[in-house]
């Protein structure tokens, strides 16, 4: 299917991709997670797991978008067959199923822009209960609304005219943004603590596989590799553009993001926690790995109280807390967009005309958002299910790629026409067998983790544990594995 | 800060700053090559 609309430029690709690959997960996921998993300790396994599963993805969602110019279910059965249109399916499915939830969580940053940026924000004693208040009233569902039709608005205009032209303004916004607070925090007093326990790597927890596994699992949900979204993307980009070195610098550039982010939150939460020239880290240790309802806690309820003493001006403090929620509304609404591409895309594919795929995917996504605007159970459902389904739709990418022929696939596709750098047959090897068992060992370790959090593990109607996340995906899965001939036939029709 | 925590904040900075910092020039001048074949046609 040819296309008729492309990125204008390199730059327009890489900036467009780096807003995927940057979303709410760097700013406040990844600190937590750092903080969990012994700081230093955590960050040698992660960048390992940027080599060996992010970049081979990115690559990989590429070179499949490019030379298929199809979306995930036309690129896995052009590559692993048309038995396998399913597996196409089901990437989209968890892709679409986070968007209904993460437009709340978009949502939710531009009521707390709004909130730090009339003052609101300060004048609540209490920030647990500021969110208690909030979240389980009305408004997240008008936010959630509001981010919707905003981020369809712009899907609306193009690739040119709307992601493109978006991306360029939001994306180099968002790095001045974090830019600015990092500087700001790190010259705070005491912040050298934060950055010092960021940094410290304890050998127990080197040792430790959890470390591991955790640092594996953030690049997969962290990066965007694996979702199909950069797959999307990559549908527009020229013939003459190039595939490794661009998912190399996207894959580089969101982990330089994370760790501006990172120690970031670590200066401000370890200088603000503390008294000044006191050297301690409890406190600030709490607040950082304390997930709060929903894993918000240190975003949306201890942030908001440290920013009030960012400085001795009131006036300061607003400003830093509105940029703050500004960078975090930002990264969202990039991330969404390409969530919302996706789904377009993937309708295209079947014959949709553009614009009323883009309407029927708002609506879509705006009806089936609601559960997770008015509960934050029916969210943690949710994130968790499609959460480590991602895991399932990075294996499926791994194994159309291997049934199509790793070593053609990388001589004919990433290496050919337009191809800046090489890639050498390291690649084979990654693809072929590091993924798969990443993929093997990161799922079992999820689900039997899962079973110590529940006793009534095998109750799919209890918020997260294994039966919940296993009903899910056997339904979706047989309702695409029937759906896999017609699928195949109006594909077919359609190209 | 000890000097183990500095060894780490320079490896991981050193691969994840340095890393994107090389290929986005590494890049840049792939561009810079393209643009100048482009005018010598």
């Amino acid at each position: 299917m040819k296309e008729k609309e492309y990125f204008s430029s390199r730059w327009a690709l890489i900036i467009a991709t780096i807003g995927i690959a940057v979303g709410t997960g760097n700013i406040w996921r990844f600190s937590r997670v750092v903080a969990q998993n012994g700081g230093g300790s955590f960050l040698i396994p992660w960048v390992i797991f940027l080599f060996i599963w992010s970049v081979p993805l990115i690559i990989a969602e590429f070179a499949l978008g490019k030379s298929t110019r199809f979306g995930p279910v036309g690129a896995l059965v052009k590559t692993a067959g048309n038995k396998f249109g399913w597996m196409g399916a089901f990437v989209v499915f968890v892709s679409t199923a986070i968007m209904f939830y993460y437009s709340v969580v978009t949502g939710w940053s531009l009521r707390y822009f709004i909130s730090a940026v009339s003052g609101n924000l300060f004048n609540a004693t209490d920030q647990l209960a500021y969110w208690n208040e909030f979240s389980s009233g009305y408004q997240p569902l008008l936010f959630h609304f509001i981010s919707m039709l905003l981020v369809g608005i712009i899907i609306y205009k193009g690739v040119t005219k709307g992601i493109e032209k978006v991306t360029k303004f939001l994306v180099p916004s968002l790095i001045i943004i974090l830019i600015i607070l990092f500087f700001r925090a790190i010259t705070l007093d005491n912040a050298i603590e934060g950055i010092k326990y960021f940094f410290t790597p304890e050998l127990d927890k080197i040792l430790d596989y959890k470390v591991w596994l955790n640092a594996l699992t953030q690049n997969a949900w962290d990066t965007g590799a694996g979702w199909g979204l950069i797959l999307t993307y990559a549908v527009y980009m020229k013939k003459k553009e190039d595939i490794s070195l661009n998912a190399v610098l996207i894959g580089f550039g969101n982990n330089t993001i994370s760790l501006i982010a990172g120690i970031t939150i670590f200066s401000t939460v370890f200088a603000l926690s503390l008294p000044a020239g006191q050297a301690g880290s409890a406190d600030a240790m709490k607040l950082i790995t304390q997930p709060g309802p929903a894993n918000t806690g240190l975003t949306f309820i201890y942030l908001p109280q440290l920013f009030a003493n960012i400085s001795s001006s009131y006036l300061v403090n607003i400003f830093f807390a509105s940029i703050f929620f500004l960078a975090l509304f930002f990264a969202a609404v990039t991330s969404l967009m390409s969530m919302v591409e996706l789904a377009t895309r993937t309708f295209m594919d079947f014959g949709f005309k553009r614009k009323s795929a883009i309407i029927g995917v708002t609506v879509l996504g705006f009806v089936f958002g609601i559960p997770s605007a008015l509960s934050l159970d029916f969210f943690t459902n949710q994130d968790w299910v499609w959460g480590v389904g991602l895991i399932l739709s990075g294996a499926f990418i791994s194994f159309s790629i291997i049934r199509y022929g790793v070593d053609k696939f990388r001589t004919e596709i990433i290496n050919g026409y337009g191809s800046d750098i090489k890639i050498g047959k390291w690649y084979n090897f990654v693809i072929g067998v590091l993924i798969p068992v990443q993929v093997v060992i990161l799922i079992s370790w999820w689900l039997v983790s899962s079973l110590s959090w529940d006793p009534e593990w095998w109750n799919p109607f209890h918020t997260a544990n294994l039966g919940t996340a296993v009903i899910q995906w056997a339904i979706v899965l047989s309702v695409f594995i029937l759906l896999n001939k017609t699928m195949i036939a109006k594909l077919r029709k359609e190209e | 800060m000890s000097l183990i925590s500095i060894i780490t904040m320079v490896l991981i900075l050193g691969v994840v700053w340095g890393g994107f910092t090389f290929f986005l020039f590494k890049a840049m001048s792939f561009e810079k090559l393209k643009n100048k074949n482009k005018n010598k046609n």
